[in-house]
């Protein structure tokens, strides 16, 4: 009887699998077009899943190895149960190893339903609470209707009962694996992030055979050539089709939300929702299914939306609100997390850009900071012609005179701000103790653009870029070096896509290379227990994590690191314009960056980044002190007098004369 | 703005504001005026108005970015008379303003560039037989041809008055702040261009123009005890102690009374 009953079963849940595996491509495929190399990217999918993907999920190593028992006895399970079940084929050896692969998955299960017993916040409820059970029903079932196949029991074993109640198990489990993976159950994540890796948006961010890191974090500029189309992204079609298949790839898992800066100070984001709402858009209908944490202060089932409506209304609530979409500070800490690979920050900048360049909507002090820089070329709005005021004493020598130099010195907007005047004034000494040959733009430089781009004004960032870059282009420099993460990641990532290839170094890095090669003496450090705060832009975007700890090592001091650090830093709260657009939450985030800070006792805070000093620095006395790299590395200087007095002579001496024609 | 203006339904009514290239006061780019773009904001906030924005000038492509950053405000074209170089304004918009018949046309006090004297509302307003108002902080209502609107007074006092329409409007500073201009309805908006005949300003063809020095401000000496006196001092608006207020004279006695105090405070030796 179960021989005929199971063919049935598994070709019809195929069957309909197969039905919902084309109406869900259909679903994607209302995204704006995206070319993707489909059979590379497809060739190149089982290298991304086992080794970029499982590097993610390994950082839970019990949720790992669940993860590979279920899912690899699964895999093995299913395609050895069609061919044994389904075809009805005959051998003892297959049979057995479907045994083993259903127990593999058996036992994968059961760590699934330990977890799901007391599941952290983090995990979605609702039909990921059935999963569980679901695996254990095919696996077992699977397993038992194998027993007489492999010879371990007779072939009419038990009654007629027996056959259909365990057909039934089956199905159940079927249901849920085949037909539940293309329909929208919980297992759609296996179908659509195995899609997913092989036609992702960003194919360069995947590690390759050469022992390339694969990494790619800069935004994807916007065509703006095309003075019809529509800046942005208005509707969830509007998003590349492969963008919505790596919506539809999420798992639920949390690991965002539990890393969100925004979401822990209760500001309305949470990017798993986020998530989440961009598949409800993109199938219509509304969010009272979701069964995760919602929106801090916005409850679940009030929002609704379709493919083709406005994701975010005008007036009143469509599918997300816009203070969610401006409650991002664009740290990556989602994308980092994700095991799925998505993009969490591209997607919330596409939707800023449609707000800002067609709504004209950039909330609170966007609209003044995006004029600013239109008309003066700097957030503040102030005199351009001002920029040097801050190094008047300085004989700083400039690009304009000297027409080429080793290294040109990004200053960034931060001469504007009293308090980054010290760590500029910092590195400035440190670069002459070093006798490196430097020169700054002076008032021809302007915003690097990365405010506001990230507040979703692309056209600005892209004209400040290019004039930035034509005036880069004037000069010869071997190297851009600069205390600024943001300008860094700008100019390194960003500017590529304009026209703009430069080598930049932050200048953590490029002190660790003057450490490296001698150029520096320092002094022993003596003050307290001291810990690192790593910059998102400069950490996640970019992969520097060890540099500043060199120098910090080289300065004799041994970094009392924090619970999050490194790749799970936590996010001072001063990217991505967040504190332009300033949406409200329970607690402010360099606040909560600040208890990490008290809980390792560290006296001192260093910093490499001018937005992580303003943030940190703002949070209520009695807190640690904050200190740039530069900073440090300026005050343990060991500085020979000789050499002092010669580099002087030697960079200040052209300045000097010229300086005198003026004052004559 | 007052919510009454907003739940009054303006359907029919016909606004036209006349918009100038600004000029930013550190880097001196082209941008959308100041006061012009508080008076696109104000327009546009009359529900149901219909709102037309008038711009005339000679030859404009150096600046049409800042007249395109008036269209991103949410408004489809700006009607723009092309006017000869070195020709007087005021006939031309006399003119179109005629043709176009608005019931109310909003403007700016005064531009950021060329002339800039502010005289153009009340040279339109002499031509056309219109009221003018000045430093209009807000429209409450128009009923059946005649607005109640807010004048804005110095030290943010408020007066409200009645006027009959067609009238003309100046707009300063204490109007509500103009909305953001998105890049994207700006460069999809249109100019619909109208030729007019150009009437050459003679006079000011024989100026002679150079950038303005920044006049020196007088230095207030504040003797005081308490942080009261000199917030208030700080905060008071300048005391006009002396001084005389000269009525029903004849040209000669003000002129010497003028005289009189130019000499008195050094500006003419």
């Amino acid at each position: 009887m179960l021989d005929t009953l199971l063919p049935i079963l598994f070709f019809s849940a195929l069957a309909l699998a197969a039905i919902g595996a084309v109406r869900r491509v259909r679903l994607w495929r209302q995204g704006r077009p995206s070319p993707v190399p489909l059979m590379q990217g497809l060739a190149a999918m089982p290298r991304r899943y086992l080794v970029d993907l499982h590097h993610v999920v390994a950082r839970d190593k019990a949720m790992s190895n669940t993860h590979v028992a279920t899912a690899g006895g699964f895999v093995l399970a299913a395609l050895l149960a069609i061919v044994v079940h389904g075809f009805g084929l005959e051998s003892t050896i297959l049979a057995w190893a479907l045994l083993a692969a259903t127990t593999c998955m058996f036992v994968g299960s059961l760590f699934v339903a330990k977890r799901r017993r007391n599941p952290p916040p983090r995990l979605s409820k609702g039909p990921w609470m059935r999963l569980p059970k679901s695996l254990i029903a095919f696996s077992l079932g699977v397993f038992l209707v194998t027993l007489p196949t492999a010879g371990i029991l007779p072939e009419d074993a038990g009654s007629w009962v027996l056959a259909v109640v365990l057909a039934a198990v089956v199905a159940w489990g079927l249901a849920e694996l085949f037909f539940g993976m293309t329909w929208g159950g919980p297992m759609k994540h296996a179908f659509a992030g195995a899609l997913h890796l092989a036609f992702h948006r960003r194919p360069e961010r995947f590690s390759d055979k050469q022992g390339g890191e694969g990494r790619s974090t800069g935004l994807k500029a916007l065509r703006l050539e095309d003075t019809s189309a529509k800046l942005g992204v208005e509707k969830p079609a509007d998003f590349t089709w492969n963008q919505l298949l790596g919506f539809d790839a999420c798992v639920q898992c949390g690991r965002c939300e539990a890393a969100c800066p925004a979401f822990a100070a209760g500001q309305p984001l949470n990017p798993k929702k986020l998530i989440q709402d961009m598949v409800v858009g993109m199938a219509g209908g509304s969010d009272a299914h979701y069964a995760g944490s919602p929106y801090p202060g916005k409850p679940v089932g009030e929002h609704a939306g379709e493919p083709h409506g406005p994701i975010v209304a005008r007036q009143g609530t469509a599918l997300v609100d816009a203070e969610t979409l401006w409650s991002c500070t664009t740290c990556r800490a989602c994308v980092e997390e994700c095991p799925m690979m998505i993009e969490h920050v591209d997607a919330i900048v596409d939707m800023r850009r449609f707000l800002t360049l067609e709504h004209g909507n950039t909330p609170n002090k966007g609209a003044e900071v995006l004029d600013n820089l239109i008309a003066t070329d700097n957030p503040g709005g102030f005199d351009p012609g001002s920029r040097m005021h801050w190094a008047a004493d300085l004989n700083l020598p400039l690009m304009a005179d000297k027409q080429e130099a080793e290294v040109l010195l990004w200053l960034g907007d931060g001469v504007f701000d009293m308090r980054n005047q010290r760590t500029l004034r910092a590195l400035v000494s440190v670069l002459r103790a070093a006798q490196v040959d430097f020169a700054v733009l002076g008032n021809e430089e302007r915003d690097s653009g990365d405010v506001a781009r990230r507040l979703g004004d692309e056209a600005t960032f892209q004209s400040l870029a290019k004039r930035n870059i034509v005036t880069l282009e004037q000069y010869r420099f071997a190297h851009i070096v600069t205390c600024d993460p943001h300008s860094f990641h700008v100019l390194k990532n960003e500017y590529g896509e304009l026209g703009g290839h430069y080598e930049v170094f932050h200048h953590s890095t490029y002190l660790n290379r003057l450490l490296e090669n001698g150029k520096l003496s320092l002094k022993a450090w003596k003050g307290g227990t001291v810990t690192y705060h790593d910059p998102c832009y400069l950490g996640r975007y970019n992969g520097e994590y060890e540099a500043p700890r060199s120098v910090l090592k080289a300065l004799g001091i041994e970094v009392e690191e924090m619970a999050r650090s490194g790749y799970r830093s936590r996010c001072c709260g001063g990217g991505g314009g967040a504190p332009i657009t300033d949406i409200p939450g329970k607690q402010r985030i360099p606040d909560m960056r600040m208890n990490d800070v008290r809980e390792t006792g560290a006296e001192l805070v260093a910093v490499g980044c001018p937005q992580c000093t303003a943030m940190l620095e703002g949070v209520v006395e009695p807190r640690a002190e904050i200190k740039d790299i530069a900073e440090l590395v300026a005050d343990a200087l060991v500085v020979e007098v000789s050499t002092e007095k010669a580099s002087r002579d030697d960079t200040a001496g052209r300045t000097r004369r010229t300086a005198e024609e003026v004052t004559l | 703005m007052p919510h009454n203006a907003k739940s009054s339904d303006n359907a029919g009514l016909n606004v036209a504001v006349l918009v100038s290239v600004g000029r930013h006061p550190l880097t001196a780019r082209a941008r959308r005026a100041d006061q012009d773009a508080r008076a696109v904001e104000m327009a546009l906030t009359l529900s149901g108005a219909a709102v037309r924005l008038v711009h005339a000038s000679v030859d404009d492509s150096d600046n049409e970015a800042a007249l395109r950053s008036y269209l991103g405000m949410g408004i489809g074209e700006v009607n723009l008379i092309k006017q000869a170089s070195g020709a007087d304004v005021v006939p031309a918009l006399v003119t179109s303003l005629r043709d176009m018949a608005p019931q109310l046309v909003l403007t700016g006090t005064r531009a950021e560039t060329g002339e800039g004297s502010g005289l153009v509302p009340y040279l339109l307003s002499e031509a056309l037989g219109w009221p003018v108002i000045s430093g209009l902080a807000a429209v409450e209502s128009i009923e059946q041809g005649v607005a109640t609107v807010l004048q804005a007074l110095p030290r943010g006092k408020r007066r409200r008055l009645r006027v009959r329409l067609p009238a003309i409007a100046t707009v300063d500073s204490s109007a509500p702040a103009a909305r953001q201009s998105a890049f994207g309805p700006a460069r999809r908006g249109e100019f619909d261009t109208y030729a007019c005949a150009s009437v050459m300003d003679e006079l000011q063809a024989k100026w002679q123009v150079q950038p303005a020095r920044k006049r020196p401000k007088r230095l207030k000496i504040v003797k005081s005890s308490s942080a009261r006196d000199r917030f208030k001092a700080a905060a008071a608006k300048a005391e006009s102690g002396g001084g005389q207020l000269l009525s029903d004279v004849s040209p000669e006695q003000g002129a010497e009374a003028i005289f009189a105090l130019l000499k008195e405070e050094g500006v003419l030796r």
